[in-house]
């Protein structure tokens, strides 16, 4: 399949963007050092094409009901205008991805979800609704994204708006609310959210206006603001410990094992995959668990975890994490009661044993991100 | 992208700069590091260790990948370069001089007629 561009496609090549083939689009792994990207989200704005992601709305009169029966998170606590992180579940408990629903008025809902699952999650959504009275849409094609993330990124997107009133709503918006607006006459939602650990927001417009808003933010004079590829991006996730699915998780895996349990809410009635979550309750089999390597080398995902001359597991996601200096990541491993923060274990990397420590998630926290 | 006459290539992209007495210098093209992005680390053989033309060496990371380092000729270690693998990004300023990972005896210095000059190695790059 040819992979498809998103509406910046000329934009990051004009920028000197190194373009990859990521789930099915053309996406910028990195503009120049990725290190300096990395760094500079973590000091300043940096601006990410996020146009991949896909956006599925629903609403009527039970979606409320939906919304609680497709997803682990208790949805029924949102107000109008705040969002959640949740994910959707097979029967067996397994995730089939996770994704921030906000919720956008009494019986309407704005979901958010991986680039990559697209088509399955509209899929499962759109079997799961045949028992509510709720409509399910695709709207992944009728949005552009753009995630301006960074401790200055406030200021950048505040600059780049004109309305007194507009402004005032951005600089009040709550972490993980969202909120209509018009730009250039066509309507959009700015959420804050992000994927980076940092202060940030994702600006949700429609694509023939995207480029206006990318342009509009490059061009600020306030916090820097530069364009950050996806090799950046998922370092930035790294440490902040959020999941990449497909890495970190899977469809084998449940959100007890993949440490989302704070985000499962097994005290609200029934959703899809609850029962085979309380059944899972008294022995979880696994755990996702924060690592750095205390010897020189650099894991990667795949490679096998021992402790006590055991293997216990795999790395998830790993690698460089420039804002610490040091090289870690994750590993999804058994859950042994005694393999824990400080536990010493070992990476195979390349058949040669390196030493490393499991550390306390996130592995990297923001100074602030108010 | 300009690279010294003096040195010859692999189709692997390494690099060797032969010395008097059959020794050489072996290294990275700049081609390559600027492919590979950000180098965050290297590892390279003990010295004493033979490979014969063609065999993996070592390993060079940037922050999304892992690539095998290949030996242009065969060749026995002599010395590495452990200013590189204590700050292997500077690879990423002077892939050519400084950044030379290790020193060699050549074992067959017939075998640099296999080796690409500096303007096949340029062709070869247009071409591939």
């Amino acid at each position: 399949m040819t992979p498809s561009n998103t509406p910046l496609f000329a934009s990051h090549t004009a920028l000197g963007g190194k373009m990859v083939d990521f789930s099915g689009w053309m996406m910028p792994i990195r503009y120049g050092s990725v290190i300096e990207e990395h760094l500079h989200v973590r000091s300043q704005t940096g601006l990410f094409d996020v146009s991949h992601m896909g956006e599925v709305r629903v609403k009527g009169k039970d979606a409320l009901a939906f919304i609680q029966y497709a997803t682990i998170n208790d949805a029924s606590k949102l107000a109008n205008g705040a969002g959640q992180y949740s994910a959707t579940l097979n029967e067996q408990g397994g995730i089939i991805d996770d994704l921030i629903v906000y919720r956008l008025g009494d019986q309407e809902f704005f979901i958010c979800v991986n680039a990559a699952n697209v088509a399955k999650d509209f899929n499962w959504l759109k079997e799961l609704a045949k028992k509510f009275d709720v409509s399910v849409t695709n709207e992944s094609c009728q949005w552009a994204q753009v995630a301006v993330q960074g401790p200055t990124s406030r200021q950048t997107l505040l600059d780049t708006l004109k309305d007194p009133e507009l402004k005032k709503s951005v600089e009040q918006l709550s972490y993980t609310h969202i909120m209509e607006f018009s730009f250039e006459g066509s309507p959009g939602y700015i959420a804050r959210t992000g994927y980076t650990g940092e202060l940030g927001y994702e600006i949700y417009v429609a694509p023939d206006k995207v480029e206006t808003l990318w342009n509009n933010l490059l061009k600020s004079p306030v916090g820097t603001p530069k364009p950050i590829g996806l090799a950046a991006r998922d370092s930035l996730r790294l440490e902040a410990c959020y999941l990449l699915y497909g890495q970190d998780m899977n469809a084998e895996v449940t959100p007890l094992e993949a440490g989302i349990a704070w985000a499962t809410k097994l005290d609200k009635a029934n959703f899809c995959g609850k029962d085979a979550l309380l059944k899972q309750k008294g022995s979880i089999p696994h755990k996702l668990l924060a690592f750095v390597m205390d010897e020189p080398g650099i894991a990667r995902s795949h490679m096998s975890v021992f402790w006590n001359d055991t293997r216990v597991g795999t790395v998830t996601s790993a690698g460089v994490l420039p804002s610490l200096g040091v090289n870690g990541g994750m590993v999804f491993v058994d859950n042994i009661e005694d393999l824990k923060v400080g536990s010493e274990i070992y990476i195979d990397i390349r058949d040669q044993k390196k030493r490393a420590r499991i550390v306390k998630k996130p592995l990297y926290t923001a100074k602030t991100k108010d | 992208m300009d690279f010294p006459s003096d040195v010859k290539f692999s189709k692997d992209h390494e690099w060797i700069k032969i010395g008097p007495d059959n020794t050489g210098l072996v290294g990275v093209s700049s081609f390559a590091i600027e492919q590979l992005g950000d180098i965050v680390f290297l590892e390279l053989p003990a010295v004493g260790k033979t490979y014969s033309s063609g065999a993996p060496f070592g390993t060079i990371e940037s922050t999304k990948t892992v690539s095998d380092l290949y030996m242009p000729m065969t060749a026995e270690v002599v010395e590495r370069n452990e200013a590189m693998l204590k700050n292997p990004e500077k690879l990423q300023t002077d892939a050519f001089n400084e950044g030379w990972l290790l020193k060699v005896k050549i074992s067959k210095p017939e075998e640099q007629s296999s080796l690409l000059d500096t303007t096949a190695y340029q062709k070869y790059l247009q071409e591939s």
